[in-house]
């Protein structure tokens, strides 16, 4: 044995059969194939203590721990994507800010020129604004974190890491691509020529957001699973999304659902309408958002995240096989 | 006296324990015969509307079990679809076992053949964010990615999206990312395969080094003339079946002789290599000692007798 500075569990003592072959009498009733075949059984011991199973779901202490230590990973990987969907355009980036504006654009267009829906919403470009360009954010981490698997599949193949990288990592790239979103939604509101009550709750706006993100990273995480369990999951998104859209009082107005308690509740209760509804009192009425609003946007993005994180972190050791 | 065998090394600390891992896939098939078993009229209707193949059991390995020491170099060999790739995947802990496990001392890195990593962007964005993935820090991924970029020996193309490289630079690309961080356990599936002859000499020097360093390397190769030259112990996979595990140079050769065998059609000779060499074999059954928790060193009279318990399992 070398020094006595060797670690015990790393080098056995000598007299431990750590390693070595040892020819054991078998002592099962049934003769093994090899025994038929004329070969004895050879038993390798080995300790467990210093090798641990691979690919097995880490603690969940363990397994955030890892997932911090991949924070570069994260953050490059999500850098890299960033508008790799434009790459291939003459405009390349400027359609990171375009496509939010035509977005509203066409929005603006048909209900508010030809269906007239602003009935009763003073400054309602700002409000269609508004509610586009962050509905539009949940869409894509919605979208992006369910595939985020199947996208993933090449990475998952290559290196082992801890697989909740890939959905977070979808939504990450999603804050970076908001950026230039938000940019846009600022100088919109300000060229616009109706009036905001500019306060110092604007100053509120990236609480929300942070509440948004926190809710959408587990919407990503939940859906993540769902999807690489059941990949049909992915063909219906799309749908909900649209019913979601609409539900989340995007391009109207829900005073006029008033008359109807069930779908009033309802709506109030919807996380989105609650994001949209806190971000344009901040933005274009001068309102602090009421404490409700706070509460029940904290508990959904909370409550979203513990929850989608434990069920993705529960699939660990199955994305593999997806 | 003679250079150690490091196969007859007792005392090489293992590295990896495969115990009794089978692996079952449930894939659709488009044999006609599978279409028309075991179905009622009713689930064949529904399964032309969905447009659905029936669904065969495919046993990619079955009760495979051994142990990995350290300094070896372990070739894979077997014709196509004989569970290589497969065995190596679940090393990894890309995949799981439906039964059985595999321990190892470190997470195993592995290079395969079809991990494109992100195709839209550069080799050098590729050689950043692979580093990354593995655990790296920011830091060790700048000092590394010079030597990463010299190993792979793509010159400008470094700077090229990788969607455009040709299957050898990929190959190239991912063996240097793979070694960046020095892997303790290191799995290649024919990755090397593509490279040409510079690159060959440069991927062999540096998996020496590996292995020098106490590591392990496995190598999945059709070539047994490279697992013969550059293994030092070489596992026969048939069938998802372990049919020979021993030094390579021996294994090597009988998978030659058999597979020489196939080709010249000679069914009767093929069979005779193979049972030969199942009856050769020393069947291996792996049992997980579980650590003393409290105590470093247990007094042998308070040892519970593990030998016999061991061969029970497998």
């Amino acid at each position: 044995m070398t020094g006595a500075s060797v670690p015990p569990l790393r080098m056995p003592p000598m007299s431990s059969s750590n390693g070595a072959a040892t020819a054991a009498p078998s002592t099962a009733g049934v003769a093994s194939y090899a025994e038929l075949l004329g070969g004895p059984p050879v038993t390798e011991v080995v300790q467990a203590g210093r090798l641990s199973r691979v690919g097995a779901r880490p603690s969940l202490g363990s397994y955030l721990r890892q997932l911090w230590a991949r924070r570069h990973f994260l953050w490059a990987e999500a850098r890299a994507k960033v508008g790799s969907g434009t790459r291939d355009t003459i405009l390349g980036q400027v359609w990171l800010v375009a496509k939010p504006v035509l977005d509203g654009l066409v929005y603006f267009v048909i209900f508010g020129l030809i269906l007239n829906s602003d009935r009763g919403i003073t400054n309602f470009l700002g409000y269609l604004v508004i509610g586009i360009f962050l509905f539009s954010f949940t869409t894509e981490c919605v979208t992006g974190g369910a595939r985020s698997i199947q996208s993933g599949r090449n990475l998952i193949r290559a290196f082992s890491f801890p697989r909740a990288s890939l959905p977070i990592s979808v939504v990450l790239r999603a804050v970076l691509n908001l950026v230039p979103t938000l940019v846009a939604m600022f100088a919109i509101l300000l060229l616009l020529p109706e009036q905001e009550v500019w306060t110092w709750r604007a100053a509120l706006l990236p609480v929300v957001l942070l509440l948004q993100t926190l809710f959408v990273t587990g919407l990503a995480l939940l859906l993540a699973r769902a999807t690489a369990k059941v990949p049909d999951i992915a063909q219906l998104i799309p749908y909900l999304m649209r019913f979601w859209l609409y539900g989340s009082a995007v391009f109207f107005s829900y005073e006029q659902f008033l008359d109807h308690p069930t779908v009033l509740a309802v709506m109030q209760a919807n996380p989105m309408f609650m994001v949209l509804d806190a971000a344009r009192d901040c933005l274009l009425y001068g309102v602090t958002p009421a404490l409700s609003t706070w509460l029940g946007l904290t508990a959904w993005a909370v409550g979203t995240l513990v929850v989608g994180f434990l069920v993705f972190w529960q699939g660990e050791e199955s994305y593999g096989r997806a | 006296m003679d250079a150690p065998d490091l196969l007859d090394d007792p005392f090489a600390q293992a590295t990896v324990a495969v115990q009794n891992v089978h692996v079952h896939y449930r894939v659709p098939s488009t044999e006609a015969a599978e279409r028309r078993r075991r179905a009622n009229r009713l689930v064949r209707a529904a399964r032309s509307v969905l447009g659905r193949n029936p669904q065969v059991l495919v046993r990619a390995l079955s009760g495979v079990s051994f142990v990995a020491r350290q300094g070896e170099q372990i070739g894979l060999v077997g014709q196509n679809g004989s569970g290589k790739s497969t065995l190596l995947r679940i090393i990894a802990g890309l995949e799981t076992p439906s039964r059985g496990q595999v321990l190892a001392e470190s997470t195993p890195v592995l290079i395969g053949v079809n991990a494109a990593l992100v195709p839209d962007l550069s080799g050098e964005q590729n050689i950043r964010l692979g580093c990354l993935a593995m655990g790296m820090t920011p830091e060790a991924t700048e000092r590394a990615v010079p030597e990463v970029m010299e190993l792979a020996g793509l010159g400008k193309s470094i700077y090229l999206p990788m969607k455009t490289y040709s299957s050898g630079m990929g190959a190239r690309l991912r063996f240097a990312i793979a070694t960046a961080a020095n892997p303790h356990l290191l799995l290649i599936d024919e990755a090397l395969a593509t490279g040409d002859a510079a690159f060959k000499e440069r991927s062999e020097a540096r998996m020496q080094q590996l292995r020098a360093g106490a590591g392990t390397v496995f190598l999945v190769s059709h070539a047994a003339q490279t697992i013969e030259e550059t293994c030092t112990r070489a596992i026969w996979l048939n069938y998802g079946r372990m049919v020979l595990d021993g030094p390579a140079p021996d294994v090597a050769l009988r998978y030659r002789k058999w597979a020489w065998a196939i080709a010249k059609d000679r069914p009767e000779e093929a069979k005779k290599i193979i049972e030969q060499a199942l009856m050769d074999r020393e069947e291996t059954s792996v049992y997980v000692e579980e650590p003393v928790p409290s105590r470093l060193y247990t007094p042998r009279h308070v040892r519970p007798a593990r030998v016999g318990a061991a061969a029970g399992r497998s």
